[in-house]
């Protein structure tokens, strides 16, 4: 069978790719990932096995950029505290324990402007924020002024402003912890940091650190390192944190169009064409 | 006046006979008997348009928490079952699904502002259609009957007033209108949905689910169906529960009742 193998569709990082499984398959030529991230693969070995990679960077973008508004809003305006109030089988609470925060007006500061990072700014204008970003390159004045973003060349700048700090980079050596500790002070006591990217980007413990002592008034996290977390993991147990299991792209339309866009990629690579979303060792 | 109390009846009102004004939180005013009121020369104002904005948040935070299982997706992040993420644990897109707004005044129309930058297709009703511009302003379409917005809609949103028109609006010909896949949102008032008729189509997947920040009464029975199922998120009618805007409403609500005490003209009387 191993012999047969040409293609693999890698779906929530599995199979792991590694020497020995490359080895194996001496007739693969290409490996289609599911979703955007490419940092569980070691783009260098596999290429360096002849096997091309491919992602499909389209059509996780509005799912993914819903995702971080719907914990951006599930935050500010604590639903599920609130939910487990309405339910729960006592009738008391206090107005204190159900006050939010306002969402309209507020500053939006999103670290990482790509494809994802820009649906997020459409989707938070219509929201009435005001929108700060960094990203390694600055976008195009039109691109900008259609979102009303502002660009900040120094991350600080951004931490310092933002009342909501919306993480949208790719996990890349460079990215990793890229909010640690000093991120997290330059950040306003009663801001809000929320993570669709990969759980590496963040420095947990001194999250944790900073959700315990009022550094930051509260986190919303789609990604973990690892996912899921220990069971004993103190991010858990903190009432100002919101985790969700990865919902990033699960949906239906999206996994159908992620299928889509992988099986379009392997079709490619088999055929001897250019391949619609190639990834190349950097 | 906060969150309907105390209860305005004749016995109230024949116990204060100095009483000049009421003045009441939030823009409902569905609890007062205005006729009642103005047989005994109270006056009764309200904050209307400062509550609009959170409350259209608060209708999409609750469509995209329904929408993406975000409240099961936390219990399954944080329960000390969990071992793995299933693969195949699907929630439904909201980008580019349809969205029908019922009631399309300034919360209804804040919605659909918010909705459309989530490149979704909107349908509206509303007593009276909007301006050409407006309804293009944000992609509208207008559905003179309710049952077309029904039938089409992936989300349906109830923004309106409780009036003795809108009570019950929603029943259980209007959920069966409804496509089995569609979640019914409502952050107007519990009464303006039948709220048996709903419990029934939620049991039967008559429609895929509900988010609910008003019930009838608030909060409900402990023992409510509605408490019990999955598909279901309830919220404390939160809709303008923020710092902010409550504490906009406090001003209001001093500014009327000055101006009442003052026999100046009241901002924000209900008439």
């Amino acid at each position: 069978l191993s012999k047969k193998i040409q293609a693999i569709y890698l779906w929530w990082h599995k199979p792991v790719i590694d020497q020995e499984l490359l080895q194996s398959l001496p007739n693969l030529r290409v490996i289609a990932n599911s979703g955007v991230g490419m940092d569980h693969l070691d783009l260098k070995l596999v290429a360096s096995f002849g096997v091309k990679m491919a992602n499909a960077p389209r059509a996780v973008s509005s799912s993914t950029a819903d995702t971080g508004m719907a914990l951006l809003l599930a935050s500010a305006r604590r639903l599920v505290e609130v939910y487990h109030i309405a339910i729960s089988s006592s009738m008391d609470y206090c107005e204190a324990d159900i006050l939010g925060v306002e969402v309209a007006g507020a500053t939006l500061g999103i670290i990482g402007m790509g494809s994802i990072g820009y649906k997020i700014a459409l989707r938070a204008k219509a929201f009435e924020m005001n929108i700060l970003y960094h990203n390694r390159t600055q976008r195009k004045a039109q691109e900008e002024q259609a979102v009303g973003a502002t660009y900040c060349k120094k991350i600080d700048s951004l931490l310092q402003q933002a009342d909501f700090v919306m993480v949208v980079v790719s996990l890349t050596p460079q990215t990793h912890n890229l909010i640690g500790e000093r991120e997290l002070e330059l950040m306003k006591p009663t801001a809000t940091l929320i993570n669709i990217s990969r759980g590496a980007v963040v420095d947990q413990e001194a999250l944790v650190t900073a959700l315990q002592t009022g550094v930051i008034r509260a986190a919303a996290l789609d990604v973990t390192h690892p996912e899921p977390l220990p069971r004993d993991h103190p991010l858990l147990k903190l009432k100002n944190v919101i985790i969700t299991p990865h919902l990033g792209i699960k949906t239906d339309k999206a996994t159908y169009m992620i299928t889509e866009e992988a099986v379009e990629n392997i079709l490619a690579a088999l055929n001897g064409l250019p391949i619609p979303n190639e990834v190349l060792p950097s | 006046m906060w969150y309907h109390k105390p209860v305005i009846n004749k016995e109230l009102l024949q116990s204060l006979p100095n009483l000049k004004i009421v003045a009441s939180s939030g823009v409902g005013i569905d609890h007062l008997d205005l006729n009642l009121l103005s047989s005994y020369g109270v006056k009764v104002s309200n904050t209307p348009f400062v509550v609009s904005t959170d409350t259209a948040d608060l209708g999409m935070a609750l469509m995209l928490a329904s929408s993406r299982r975000l409240v099961e997706g936390y219990e399954m992040a944080v329960s000390p079952d969990t071992e793995y993420f299933p693969a195949d644990w699907l929630g439904t897109e909201v980008s580019g699904a349809t969205l029908g707004i019922v009631g399309m005044g300034i919360i209804g129309y804040k919605v659909a502002e918010r909705a459309k930058s989530f490149e979704m297709k909107i349908l509206y009703h509303n007593r009276n259609q909007r301006k050409k511009e407006e309804e293009s302003a944000v992609g509208a379409v207008y559905c003179k009957k309710i049952d077309d917005l029904l039938q089409q809609s992936d989300f349906v949103l109830l923004a309106v007033n409780l009036t003795p028109q809108t009570h019950k609006l929603i029943g259980k010909r209007e959920l069966e209108l409804m496509k089995p896949t569609a979640t019914l949102i409502n952050i107007s008032r519990g009464l303006v949905v039948d709220q048996d008729a709903l419990v029934e189509a939620l049991q039967n997947k008559t429609i895929n689910a509900a988010a609910l920040d008003v019930t009838y009464p608030e909060p409900l029975p402990r023992d409510h169906p509605l408490l019990k199922l999955k598909n279901v998120i309830i919220t404390p009618h939160i809709g303008s529960a923020t710092k902010k805007t409550r504490r906009v409403m406090m001003e209001e609500m001093s500014e009327s009742i000055q101006a009442g005490l003052a026999g100046l003209p009241i901002p924000h009387e209900v008439l």
